[in-house]
């Protein structure tokens, strides 16, 4: 997940904002000019006009389609006065540094992976009434790429993109551009997502801990014990049996309230694909681990550690029992003190929660399974005017928000509309971001000086501030201490970054044909058979879930997978 | 001849709409089921060189491992819909029409209406509040009469039958006013001649209401069962989760999966086609019983 954050300082330096008219603006309105030189960052690597930020004259109209989240509509639109979807601080941007105006489409309502939306993108795929750049998922892209309807853009990639995008796109390697490329040509950009950004952690109520006299785990059997005080010793101190060790959704899997850390700490890694001994790989679903960590589910729910209703509840509804204080654990990611954690926070502000690194069974030190989570790729349609104008839109969001002209407050998080970089259809970001800015706040901590902070370290730092002055307002910022404080999550990323604990996913290809017909059936079963087992039925079921899985198009699956892996090698 | 013609000539006009509709939206795409046969890429276009594959779909559909029980859900879920969604307005209707206090009866009559405009995406929040076997009415309800806690819609024994009533509790209202409407129809001289000839209220409500009804009991009937394969997309959609797929999974939620989620469009054409057919077949029999032994024809 994305991050953004907050600043209230509006000044720049005056050189900053030179380059900035130099490079963006500057070199295009010479009227009847056109070669302007190039000046700043570029250092003269492209025409003006032609550079990975040249504009556009007269501007030139792209289309595209979007949905709108939630959080867009209500707290981005909702407190913008004079910004809409259509016209806002982004449009303008592209529109008067580009020259590159924006039109949608159509919009929905909803989040990227809705089923609103994706049942809307699949229908204008099929309609085959595609907008110039359209953004898609690994099957929509393989079916646009096999019917011939989508431009490759390797050549137009390596023109346009400029330095920035090039290093950003690859900074955790080339899996997306693995994921992209078809018969060698690069069939879409990947907008790269922030692996490690989806880290598990256990989430505790550290009061919860204090009272009962306990200390944070170490071990999966410290976390079980836990998970056993919380349930049976009355830690809200109710007189009533009415609380929960750990918080599961009906999903099971996810960046809240998900079961990946859980197993992990049993070497169980049940959503990925992982390479054995011998270099083959398999999916971790089915795995001996995974009925090991079942087990101790299962022992859990029969205790009443889990909320024996947890199979029909969504994340929705376990974040109410959250904010209702009945739970004192659950494994996230890295925002969820910000969501759900807060809302528990805002009920009961004696309620406090940390986040500690996961662990494992033995007490050695575990992987943490990272899922490859580029899932957004932007395609091109065949025949469209401009397709560079895509790089050139990739360019200028990085830019603006983390290049040498960065304007990040107004761009990316002003403080009165924090997730305004959501206005823009194209939202790449630096990978290793927030762990970067954590380390940044975290020297300047240790150092006693966090006046030098600068960019999006020195936004985040100013929330501390106003959290850490008790204000009414700070209050609310609570989630974001329990992140870049000095106990927050991000400084253990920090530590599983430098101990090297990542797991990344091995498989990052297209679905294969047999996961396209399977995959659904295979997902609901496996879904199905955990949660009942969770729930109570006899383990053995596992062992027949491995068989069914196997035959019902696993084995296949496993043959693709292992195919495409070695065309990668 | 002539002249019956062209007096009824508007009157064949006024079908004109509905024809031009039925034609628009319901022949038109019927051309869509070509995809049923093809291997089916949507980026090419409906009318683009898709692969022509046969009866591969259907094959591929039936031999989903889950297919049986699938269809068997659907059945058993969408005929007691069926069943209990056509006795339940009849008895009610007949019950209301009993009342006699006007006030009572159109206070009635619009409450049992209301959840017919509810969505689903909203009834299905608040029944997973209200069937909770931790602190929900119903479950509270059952405790103080001293019977044991049920989890409604977790419990795959009671899963189909939490559907089916919640079902009909929100639909029946509608059925009501259908019927309601047909025994209005009825010639108030039939009961006033029975009074006299010293029948009561249960011999007129046999001999009387229901015969007088049937018509539209019928008709009603007649069009459910095109239905019966159509459990209900919407509800189930809201109310299933993981732990009840195997009483809960229909056709309709099959389909959305494998079909608009992992786009496989052919094998969704498939699965609807089948549906039609099915349909087609009930409808044609159950018209043609209706014929039989009702006399009722709609032509």
């Amino acid at each position: 997940m994305n991050k953004p954050s907050t600043s209230t300082k509006l000044q720049r330096g005056l050189s900053v904002m030179l380059l900035t008219s130099l490079v963006l603006s500057g070199c295009t309105d010479g009227g009847g000019s056109t070669a302007n030189e190039n000046s700043g960052k570029d250092g003269g690597t492209a025409v003006a006009n032609d550079g990975p930020f040249g504009k556009y004259e007269p501007p030139i109209e792209v289309s595209f389609v979007r949905n709108l989240s939630d959080v867009v509509e209500n707290n981005v639109l909702g407190v913008l006065k004079n910004e809409t979807l259509e016209d806002n601080r982004w449009s303008r941007l592209y529109e008067e540094k580009l020259g590159i105006k924006m039109k949608y489409d159509w919009v929905v309502k909803g989040n990227p992976t809705s089923d609103q939306y994706l049942q809307k993108i699949n229908v204008t795929l099929a309609s085959g009434d595609l907008p110039d750049f359209i953004p898609v998922n690994a099957t929509q892209l393989k079916q646009l790429a096999d019917s011939d309807q989508i431009e490759d853009l390797g050549a137009i990639y390596e023109k346009y993109a400029s330095p920035m995008t090039k290093e950003v796109l690859r900074q955790e390697g080339s899996s997306p551009f693995d994921a992209v490329t078809m018969d060698g040509k690069l069939m879409a950009i990947p907008q790269v997502e922030s692996s490690i950004e989806r880290a598990m952690f256990i989430w505790i109520r550290t009061d919860w801990l204090e009272k009962l006299g306990l200390q944070p785990p170490k071990t999966m059997s410290d976390v079980l014990a836990i998970s056993k005080a919380f349930t049976e010793k009355d830690p809200d101190g109710n007189g009533q049996k009415d609380t929960f060790g750990l918080g599961v959704t009906k999903d099971l899997w996810g960046g809240a309230m998900g079961l990946e850390g859980f197993m992990a700490g049993y070497k169980a890694y049940p959503s990925i694909w992982i390479e054995n001994s011998s270099g083959k790989l398999e999916f971790g679903g089915i795995q001996p681990e995974v009925r090991k960590a079942l087990q101790a589910l299962q022992t859990m729910a029969k205790n009443g550690e889990i909320d024996q209703e947890f199979g029909i509840k969504d994340g929705g509804k376990v974040s109410e029992q959250i904010s209702a204080g009945k739970i004192g654990m659950e494994y996230g990611e890295q925002w969820n003190s910000i969501w759900p954690l807060q809302l528990g926070k805002d009920n009961d502000p004696k309620s406090q929660w940390q986040a500690f690194p996961i662990v494992s069974e033995s007490g050695e030190t575990p992987k943490v399974p990272l899922k490859f989570s580029t899932t957004r790729f932007w395609a091109v349609k065949k025949g469209a005017k401009h397709p560079e104008a895509l790089v050139k839109l990739f360019n200028m969001h990085l830019e603006k928000n983390w290049g040498e002209t960065e304007e990040f407050n107004k761009y990316f998080a002003p403080p009165e509309a924090e997730s305004v970089w959501q206005l823009s259809p194209v939202t790449p970001y630096p990978l290793k971001k927030n762990v970067e800015a954590f380390r940044a706040i975290d020297a300047a901590r240790k150092a006693g000086d966090t006046s030098a902070l600068k960019g999006e370290a020195k936004t985040i730092q100013e929330k501390l501030d106003m959290f850490a002055s008790g204000s009414k307002e700070g209050f609310g910022l609570w989630g974001w201490e329990r992140i870049y404080g000095a106990q927050g999550s991000m400084g253990v990323v920090d530590q599983y970054d430098k101990n090297k604990q990542f797991l990344m996913e091995k498989f990052v290809g297209a679905p294969t044909p047999t996961m396209v017909e399977r995959d659904a059936t295979l997902k609901k079963l496996q879904n199905q058979v955990f949660v009942n087992i969770i729930l109570g039925e006899p383990i053995e079921t596992f062992d027949k879930f491995v068989n069914d899985w196997k035959q019902l198009g696993g084995d296949q699956i496993t043959k693709e997978v292992n195919e495409w892996y070695a065309s990668t090698k | 001849m002539g002249m019956k013609l062209r007096r009824e000539l508007p009157l064949h006009f006024m079908i004109l709409p509905g024809l031009l509709f039925i034609v628009i939206f319901s022949y038109i795409p019927m051309a869509g089921i070509m995809i049923a046969f093809q291997k089916f890429i949507p980026a090419k276009g409906l009318f683009g060189d898709q692969k022509w594959i046969g009866w591969d779909n259907f094959e591929y559909v039936m031999n989903l491992p889950n297919f049986g029980q699938v269809l068997w859900n659907t059945l058993f879920i969408a005929s007691l819909k069926l069943v209990l969604g056509l006795i339940v307005p009849i008895v009610f209707a007949v019950l209301l029409n009993e009342v006699k206090n006007e006030f009572v009866k159109r206070s009635v009559q619009t409450t049992i209406y209301l959840p017919y405009f509810l969505s689903w995406v909203v009834l299905g929040g608040i029944l997973i509040d209200i069937l909770s076997p931790s602190g929900g009415i119903m479950n509270s309800f059952l405790k103080a009469i001293g019977l044991p806690q049920v989890f409604f819609l977790g419990d795959n024994n009671w899963f189909p039958g939490t559907l089916i009533i919640s079902d009909v509790w929100k639909n029946f209202g509608y059925g009501t006013i259908v019927y309601l409407a047909a025994i209005t129809n009825i010639d108030p001289g039939l009961y006033e001649a029975a009074t006299i000839d010293g029948a009561n209220r249960w011999h007129k409500i046999w001999h009387i209401t229901l015969p007088g009804m049937r018509m539209v009991i019928v008709l009603l009937s007649v069009l459910s069962l095109g239905q019966l394969l159509n459990a209900g997309f919407d509800q189930v959609f809201n109310l299933y989760s993981p732990q009840v797929y195997e009483s809960g999974d229909i056709l309709d939620t099959f389909v959305y999966r494998i079909g608009l989620l992992d786009a496989q469009y052919g094998v969704a054409t498939a699965v609807g086609f089948f549906k039609s057919v099915v349909s087609l077949i009930l409808i044609s029999t159950s018209y043609f019983f209706a014929y039989k032994f009702a006399k009722y024809r709609i032509f």
